[in-house]
């Protein structure tokens, strides 16, 4: 029989905070990380705003690494690392009692931040800074962790996928635990440019914590978000072994690739509701039993319109009472790192039976009339929820979360 | 070759103490010449090499890379003492660091 995948540590570093406790709370009362670029002078930038990690980051990172290693990683990798010492710490693990070739490491990782707007880069260090896979290969460098230690890159779903391979390598029996989230930066000068130059951010620049309003008649694009999420899969059996406190489980996933356009999603959001079909399929569940879908919600014209057809697609006329929200209208678009941060906000709304809203959700539009907790939070009980991510390229995922219940 | 002074081993000395304190972020007082540099102080190999490039540049030194790698598989470095050794052996010998093993 598959073993049961379960989470017994998360961590977030976000716009809304540098810890799991003051994310959440930020979150549940909607609050907005959005704000003028700090990192480099944007003044040149048709966008200037951003979901940026507070300074205050660099403090806490100092408690978690040295200053050598620190030298030799980027902002975005310190962050990974600092948020996934967190979350072991959270998880009460000690490696020391596991047997390490069997505790991985895997994260899904655009690119390792090694930009314009790094400071203080060495030769010597550029290497190790420019490296992708760096930001797993410290993670298990730090535990010295001898089971698989790579990273995705599938874009925007990146993370999602890290969370779908490593639930995969337990329910394998391949690990016993698995580190899985990401992180990633793309605040700087040129990756702005770039996307401005697509028509995919937001230029609303003034109020910046309007910006980002997915679902919304006036929405103009996405915001920059960044940061890191971590979640630790462990084996149930690894779990209940070590007395571990069980937060939720990963009941399955679904992957899947449009083969349509580098950046546009498929038409009518097909492939969107092929992956949330694979999703609930791989789970075993009925769709009646799915309470609350965390939305990969950009804020972009395309990506609502057909991520709100699919949901209908899939569900019919369950969609309407579906709750359906976008952590992205807080905390932006973090890219590598979104599907990891939004699953660890869906596995808290599981926890905590509180589901986080949509904010800046004023002037909703017509054609998407799904419950988009607009604006406040909603106490409600979840015991299943789904989590989307869908990236440029066409590489979409859905994982689905359960409550545990032993 | 650079001209070896009486006060060149002290000048290196205080380098490599100075760059492992730093570094490394351990008191200086806490380093002596036994120390292994990766299993005490959770060193690196790439300190050695930023090493020779500071020492490099202090004494202007011609010494390609690739000698100092052959003369260290053969001569291996895990303690400060033995680093500052090898220091002073490149500093004295440069190129014809390979021929005092001849």
């Amino acid at each position: 029989m598959a073993e049961k995948v379960v989470i017994t540590g998360m961590n977030i570093i976000s716009s809304l905070g540098l810890d799991l406790e003051t994310n959440w709370k930020n979150l549940v009362a909607g609050k907005s990380g959005v704000k003028p670029i700090t990192l480099f002078d944007a003044s040149k930038n048709v966008t200037r705003i951003a979901a940026e990690v507070s300074a205050d980051f660099e403090e806490l990172s100092k408690k978690y690494i040295k200053k050598r290693a620190g030298s030799q990683m980027t902002r975005v990798t310190r962050m990974c690392v600092t948020c996934a010492k967190e979350a072991v710490e959270m998880s009460g693990i000690s490696f020391d009692q596991m047997d390490r070739t069997r505790c991985s490491v895997i994260l899904g990782v655009v690119n390792s931040g090694n930009s314009s707007t790094e400071k203080e880069t060495t030769t010597q260090n550029t290497i190790f800074k420019s490296m992708t896979n760096s930001l797993s290969a410290w993670i298990s460098l730090e535990y010295q962790l001898m089971g698989p230690n790579f990273v995705v890159n599938t874009a925007c779903a990146s993370s999602a996928y890290a969370i779908g391979l490593g639930y995969e390598m337990i329910r394998s029996g391949q690990s016993d635990l698995v580190i899985v989230g990401g992180a990633d930066s793309i605040i700087n000068f040129e990756e702005i440019e770039g996307f401005n130059s697509l028509y995919a951010l937001s230029v609303e620049n003034d109020p910046p914590e309007k910006a980002s309003k997915p679902f919304s008649k006036d929405r103009d694009g996405f915001v920059i978000g960044e940061g890191a999420g971590i979640l630790i899969l462990e084996s149930e059996k690894s779990a209940k072994a070590r007395n571990a406190v069980i937060h939720a489980e990963v009941a399955g996933y679904g992957f899947s690739s449009e083969g349509y356009n580098i950046m546009a999603p498929m038409k009518d959001g097909e492939g969107m509701a092929l992956t949330m079909e694979k999703a609930i399929r791989d789970a075993g569940i009925y769709k009646e039993e799915v309470d609350y879908i965390n939305a990969h919600g950009t804020s972009t014209e395309l990506n609502d319109r057909y991520e709100t057809m699919a949901i209908k697609r899939v569900f019919g006329d369950l969609a309407y009472r579906i709750p359906v929200s976008s952590s992205k209208s807080m905390i932006g678009h973090t890219i590598g790192a979104a599907g990891a941060i939004e699953g660890v906000i869906t596995v808290l709304s599981i926890k905590n039976s509180i589901l986080t809203p949509t904010i800046n959700l004023d002037h909703p539009d017509p054609d998407l009339d799904l419950d988009y907790i607009p604006n406040q939070s909603r106490e409600q009980e979840v015991n299943v929820a789904l989590s989307n991510s869908f990236g440029f390229g066409g590489h979409n995922a859905t994982i689905v979360f359960r409550k545990y219940a032993g | 070759m650079a001209l070896i002074t009486e006060n060149t081993r002290k000048e290196v000395t205080d380098i490599v103490y100075n760059f492992f304190a730093d570094e490394c972020e351990v008191d200086i007082k806490d380093l002596h010449a036994d120390t292994n540099i990766i299993k005490d102080i959770d060193g690196d190999s790439l300190m050695f090499l930023e090493l020779i490039e500071i020492f490099k540049k202090k004494y202007t030194l011609e010494i390609e890379l690739k000698t100092i790698g052959k003369y260290a598989v053969k001569h291996p470095v895990q303690t400060i003492g033995q680093l500052i050794d090898m220091q002073m052996l490149i500093i004295e010998h440069e190129n014809k660091l390979l021929e005092l093993d001849q």
